[in-house]
């Protein structure tokens, strides 16, 4: 019962409206390699982005990216990224193992 | 202080060579690359002998100097040394020379080799003063933390998708584990995870223990080399999911070369994956040195990893070494189960089916050939994927409980066998 309680109050702390810095990976089928996604991300949404790596070829781009604001603002920003093609994942990429 | 660390230095950048403390951290700040722990070889070399070895326990801690502990493990102590079996009635069947079978299926306590790689980050995770120990699964990892925790006293929470057979949810909840059921897609499930993880305080034994946790899998190599006579086996076929698993086999043989404890030789190691999940294979039969994500669809859940974390430096391994990726379909994967079933009388799960079929197919094709010498990582029990092979293996024979209907039997089995 303890850890419930504490975990219940952890999370409240850290709800939408809070500031969140969250890394990701992603990764541009070939189709969207050449488009500016990462300039479009920055004037739709409220978050601060930070390339700090990529790799582009003709087949894959990847790129590492640092997204910096709310909560809720970084998650929508992930649909949008998500719905351009693009795969999100984040920086340990599975976290979830077999 | 300076003996805190045992026989570790440090942990390093896999992509700039940062080093780091030795703490609960696994990505390196500058390039986000992978963290890997570093050793003091040198003083390795005088504290870890054939013969030291050789005097302790039949357990993965007989390798202890080489596994990232600062002192001597506390959890998991009698996991490993599982058998090497000479697989002479598959050998035939395929038609080489030699196979052996490294057999993990009986590993101890959860019947997978993930309890080399969890004993591992417990052990570390209750040093560096964890209490509480987590993990995201959908099978293997999530048994082996919630049993290992459950012995060692820690408190385990197991994340898991919300769409998971009952099954394997029993397997973890048994032990008392918080098992925490996420609804939604993967990646979003996938995410939260990793959210979480960096949010808690707590040993995610696959996140934040990366770096310890993996160097568990290295034991299975040492483990081999020992059995195999301290020789290097010139072939060794390794299931892949993120890949892990096959680069430290690889890695195991280079530091007991390092150290001594086998000759140097040239060896192979091969990959295996299933088709409905193989982005590194794909990758390594074009030759490139990248992989493109997919979305699992296969009966092989335990390998189903579709952006495989460590897939980029498999490649370099089977580059390195000339050794060859496949992969092959779900109904080749049945077979593979039975024909180490029938043959060696051990019952693998999905994984191991990739494995013995992909090493059917390189042994086919003449990647392996003929008059070498093979062994198969087989790293997981059948009975825990039954759901895979039920109405594939065989059906019974039913009768009246009649001696002559017993007997027409047997007649219609013996003209069946002469036919
Ligand atoms: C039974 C089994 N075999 C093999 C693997 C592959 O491991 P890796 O992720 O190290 O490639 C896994 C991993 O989850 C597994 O559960
Ligand atoms: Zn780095």
């Amino acid at each position: 019962m303890a850890a419930k309680t504490k975990a219940k109050s952890n999370a409240t702390k850290g709800s939408g409206s809070q500031p969140r810095q969250a890394r990701f990976w992603l990764m541009y089928p070939p189709k969207q390699i050449t488009s500016p996604v990462i300039w479009e991300l920055g004037h739709k949404f409220p978050v601060v982005t930070n390339v700090r790596q990529a790799s582009v070829t003709d087949e894959i781009g990847i790129v590492c990216l640092e997204l910096d604001g709310k909560r809720d603002d970084v998650k929508a920003a992930i649909t949008w990224l998500e719905k351009q093609g693009i795969k999100v994942e984040p920086v340990e990429i599975n976290v979830i193992e077999s | 202080m300076e003996k805190a660390t045992g026989f570790m230095k440090a942990l390093k950048c896999r992509e700039c060579g940062r080093e780091y403390p030795l703490t609960a951290n696994h990505v390196c700040e500058f390039d986000f690359g992978p963290l890997e722990v570093v050793y003091d070889y040198d003083r390795i070399k005088i504290a870890l002998t054939r013969e030291v070895i050789q005097s302790r326990p039949k357990s993965m801690w007989r390798y202890r100097e080489l596994l990232p502990i600062a002192h001597e493990p506390t959890v998991g102590r009698e996991v490993g040394f599982t058998p090497l079996i000479k697989a002479d009635r598959l050998a035939r069947r395929f038609g080489i020379r030699e196979l052996w079978i490294k057999n993990d299926t009986v590993n101890y306590p959860t019947l997978s080799f993930k309890d080399r790689v969890v004993s591992v980050a417990l052990s570390r995770a209750r040093e560096l003063g964890f209490t509480t120990v987590a993990c995201a699964s959908t099978g293997n990892l999530a048994n082996s933390v919630a049993a290992n925790a459950a012995a060692a006293g820690l408190k385990a929470y197991v994340f898991i998708p919300s769409d998971l057979e009952q099954g394997k949810i029993v397997n973890s909840l048994v032990y008392g584990a918080t098992v925490v059921a996420i609804k939604g897609h993967y990646d979003e499930v996938n995410r939260l995870c990793a959210e979480i993880a960096g949010k808690y305080q707590w040993a995610f034994v696959n996140v934040n223990m990366r770096p310890y946790y993996a160097e568990g899998s290295k034991s299975m190599g040492f483990e081999i080399l020992e059995q195999s006579g301290w020789k290097i086996p010139k072939h060794t076929v390794v299931p892949m999911a993120s890949g892990s698993l096959l680069t430290k086999i690889h890695k195991s043989y280079q530091e007991a070369a390092k150290l001594g404890l086998v000759s140097e030789a040239k060896y192979h190691i091969h990959g295996a994956q299933p088709t409905g999940c193989s982005p590194i294979s794909v990758a390594q039969k074009a030759g490139l040195d990248f992989f493109k994500p997919v979305k699992p669809n296969t009966i092989a859940k335990s390998l189903a990893i579709g952006t495989p974390a460590d897939g980029f430096y498999a490649l370099k391994v089977m580059k390195e070494t000339n050794g060859h990726a496949d992969d092959v379909s779900d109904d080749l994967i049945r077979q593979g189960i039975k024909d180490l079933a029938e043959c060696e009388g051990i019952f693998c799960e999905t994984a191991g089916g990739v494995t013995v079929a992909v090493a059917k197919k390189l042994i086919a094709s003449g990647r392996i050939p003929t008059n070498d010498s093979a062994v198969l990582c087989i790293t997981g029990n059948g009975l825990k994927t039954l759901d895979a092979v039920v109405g594939h293996v065989g059906e019974t024979r039913e009768i009246r409980p009649s001696l002559r209907e017993f007997e027409g039997l047997l007649e219609a089995e013996n003209r069946s066998v002469n036919a």
